[in-house]
């Protein structure tokens, strides 16, 4: 999987689970989750669960930052950098 | 305990306010007290009570009046030092006629006037009717155990211990109040004394209300207060023992028996394991356990049952079990809700009654007393975090907060910016922001009608303007404190959670944590006294009582607070769920109803069908959803009028 279809993936799921409800909201790859309310501590909970369902990244503790998952960009670019291309984390 | 209802007119009429009328008012309460029912009326004032018989069994029907029956009372609770204030009225030449406390509520009246309040010990509301002065007086306890509402209309005074009351009247008109429900959609449940029907205010905790000649004057009685110590007094472990053992010793003078719920945590362990103590016959207890081993705490119950030898009754509840009572919760509660705990309490209160049983000890209060919640830990380390922003060692111990989610998920610099981010230390609502907001994400349903009516409304900036001029200078817990006691523990806990699931099997429930004696003790000790370890140790001076008396099991007494928690997604979207669910649910009567989004509403359900929705966030969205769209239904466009007690025309 490349990065643009882990960015789409990705943008699809926050759309699909946290935005649902509000059609009219737009959010840009780089806009920050936490500060425009998409996300919340639940929701860092839930976006961790996906991230390890959806491309079996399981985010080290000290990965678990702002900069890694702030927004859409950050996070693609993060799970691009911790899978082996198929979605799948990397067998160590 | 019991239910009470009346109409006040502003001046006498040549007809007596319509038997009729105060029979429906009766019958909408009538779960509140199935022993017995009452009803006075005259030209300016009808009264009417239902009765549940836990004190002079025999002699205690109402109203009641004083020696000459120029003042009578309807009354609603228990007053516990009324054995105290009748030989204090008698030596003051009042003549009593029964045994029962109501009667020395008409002569604490007419001795003290509204000065009585202040000297009575309990959980109460009430109505006095008095005569002479064409005068109605209401006034609740301070914490709000039991309820009073009240509406004016066409210049007539109503109230009643539930809301169905005033609707049953015919004469008070149920419609939506959209702040109110925006406050439950905020705080759990609207803040007194707005409701979430428009017109029907609750009476304040710790306040009185005097109708005369057409007007309702308001007054406080009580004042919650933090004279924070500086350091804990030698003596208070031996005091707290005293407050305790006496407030549990009041709660037990019944003439029926008392049982005691028992959760499996700390604080109803405390009370069951003090009245065991000090009752002469094995205490009944009473549990709940869940199928579903996250939330069920019953190896914990075991081991304080075996240790008090009590005859324990459980009640298993699955997810069938909540969906299969929930619409009748909310009718009991009155109001939407956004969780579904109140339901295994509504089956708890069931199950005491199965077993004969309609007086139950329970442990709430601990909490707000003596920072057992995990929200003030939360408070304690956001502002410790705060200080040292650059710190990073500190937001670490956030890692311990919640040790009941899912450990791989909280953890990490993102998860704690959620609550280092969420309000500035100098915000009087700081240690409520993140729980304020994450419950306001249920505001993203709301439909476009919905959200205009309420603009340039702000529910957070509302309880900011209303509170009291001492907050400020309060430590932050205490704050903390203070905000949990109005905002949750009076509207949400004791009436959603308590007045209204008990009593809607006719089982009252008593607060021995909420004595006032103990609730002032707690407020003086320092907040160190509480939350120890770095603000991770919660209830700590009632831990080091209860291990310096052996009052509970080790097991129980180190356990760290357990959240009460039930199911929710599950209970309603199970392959057997019942037919309701889909039926509410359904866009064309979301649409009807008009205050959710029925698209987005739609979004939820399709994924609460599939599985996909799990977190707090939509659970809280799908409760709140469903409970509003049934509370409409019951209330206001599917309502129907209660029939009367009375037969038209009768006596």
């Amino acid at each position: 999987m490349n990065d643009t279809e882990i960015l789409a993936r990705t943008r699809a799921y926050v759309q699909e689970t946290f935005l649902y409800m509000r059609p009219d909201f737009t959010l840009g790859d780089q806009d920050r989750l936490l500060a425009r309310g998409v996300i919340d501590s639940m929701g860092v909970m839930e976006l961790l669960a996906f991230l390890r369902t959806e491309f079996g990244v399981v985010v080290a503790d000290e990965d678990i930052t702002e900069s890694n998952l702030g927004t859409l960009a950050d996070i693609a670019r993060y799970v691009t950098a911790h899978s082996n291309g198929n979605g799948k984390k990397p067998s160590s | 305990m019991c239910g009470l209802a009346g109409v006040a007119r502003r001046v006498p009429h040549g007809t007596d306010v319509p038997l009729e009328m105060l029979g429906r008012m009766a019958a909408a309460l009538r779960h509140r007290g199935p022993d017995g029912s009452g009803h006075y009326s005259d030209g300016q004032v009808g009264l009417a009570h239902v009765r549940l018989s836990i004190i002079d069994v025999a002699g205690g029907a109402q109203p009641l009046g004083n020696e000459d029956d120029s003042v009578l009372i309807v009354y609603n609770g228990e007053v516990y030092n009324y054995l105290e204030l009748a030989a204090e009225l008698s030596a003051a030449g009042h003549r009593f006629r029964t045994r029962c406390d109501t009667e020395v509520l008409v002569h604490a009246y007419e001795q003290w006037g509204i000065g009585m309040l202040s000297r009575l010990n309990g959980q109460f509301a009430f109505a006095i009717y008095d005569r002479r002065s064409r005068t109605v007086f209401l006034a609740r306890d301070r914490f709000g155990v039991r309820p009073l509402f009240v509406s004016v209309s066409n210049g007539t005074l109503f109230f009643a211990s539930e809301v169905k009351a005033l609707f049953a009247s015919g004469e008070v008109d149920a419609a939506l109040d959209p702040i109110g429900l925006d406050q439950v959609f905020t705080f759990w449940a609207a803040r007194p004394p707005r409701t979430v029907f428009q017109n029907v205010q609750s009476l304040e905790p710790g306040t009185y209300a005097i109708w005369r000649d057409g007007e309702l004057r308001h007054g406080r009685f009580y004042d919650l207060d933090y004279p924070e110590a500086r350091n804990e007094a030698p003596s208070d472990l031996d005091t707290l023992d005293t407050l305790l053992g006496s407030s549990v010793a009041l709660r037990l003078r019944s003439d029926v028996p008392v049982g005691g719920y028992l959760s499996g945590g700390l604080d109803s362990s405390i009370t069951c394991a003090l009245a065991a103590r000090q009752s002469p016959f094995a205490l009944r207890t009473f549990s709940v356990t869940f199928d579903d081993p996250q939330l069920d705490e019953s190896a914990f119950q075991r081991v304080v049952a075996d240790q008090l030898h009590s005859k324990h009754h459980i009640r298993a509840i699955g997810s069938a079990d909540i969906a299969a009572v929930f619409p009748d919760v909310v009718r009991h509660a009155e109001t939407p809700l956004v969780r579904t705990a109140p339901a295994p309490m509504y089956l708890l209160a069931r199950l005491a009654r199965e077993h004969d049983i309609k007086v139950v000890l329970t442990g709430e209060g601990s909490d707000e007393l003596f920072l057992g919640y995990d929200l003030f830990k939360e408070t304690a380390l956001r502002l410790f975090c705060l200080r040292q922003p650059q710190s990073r060692i500190r937001p670490r111990l956030f890692d311990r907060l919640y040790p009941y989610l899912d450990a791989q998920a909280r953890r990490g610099d993102f998860w704690r910016r959620a609550f280092l981010d969420a309000g500035p230390p100098d915000d009087p609502l700081f240690s409520h922001l993140p729980r304020f907001q994450l419950t306001s994400r249920i505001k993203e349903f709301y439909s476009a009608d919905m959200k205009a009516a309420l603009a340039g409304t702000d529910a957070m900036d509302e309880l900011r303007a209303s509170l009291p001029p001492a907050f400020a200078a309060w430590s932050p817990l205490n704050r903390a404190a203070y905000l949990e006691m109005v905002t949750l523990l009076s509207p949400y806990l004791l009436s959603s959670q308590g007045d209204r699931m008990s009593l809607a099997h006719g089982v009252e429930a008593r607060y021995p944590f909420l004595d006032p004696r103990v609730y002032e003790y707690a407020a003086r000790l320092p907040t160190t006294s509480k939350l120890r370890g770095g603000g991770l140790r919660e209830k700590a001076i009632l831990r080091r009582w209860t291990e310096a008396r052996n009052i509970v099991p080790p097991a129980v007494q180190q356990r760290p607070k357990q959240p009460y928690r039930a199911p929710d997604i599950p209970a309603f979207f199970a392959p057997a769920s019942p037919d309701y669910v889909a039926d509410v649910l359904e866009g064309s009567n979301i649409a009807r109803t008009g205050l959710f989004e029925p698209a987005a509403v739609q979004g939820l359900v399709r994924r609460c069908r599939s599985g996909a929705a799990t977190g707090f966030r939509e659970s809280q969205a799908l409760v709140a959803i469903l409970s509003t769209e049934l509370w409409h239904r019951q209330f206001i466009s599917e309502a129907r009028l209660e029939p009367s007690t009375v037969e038209a025309g009768g006596a």
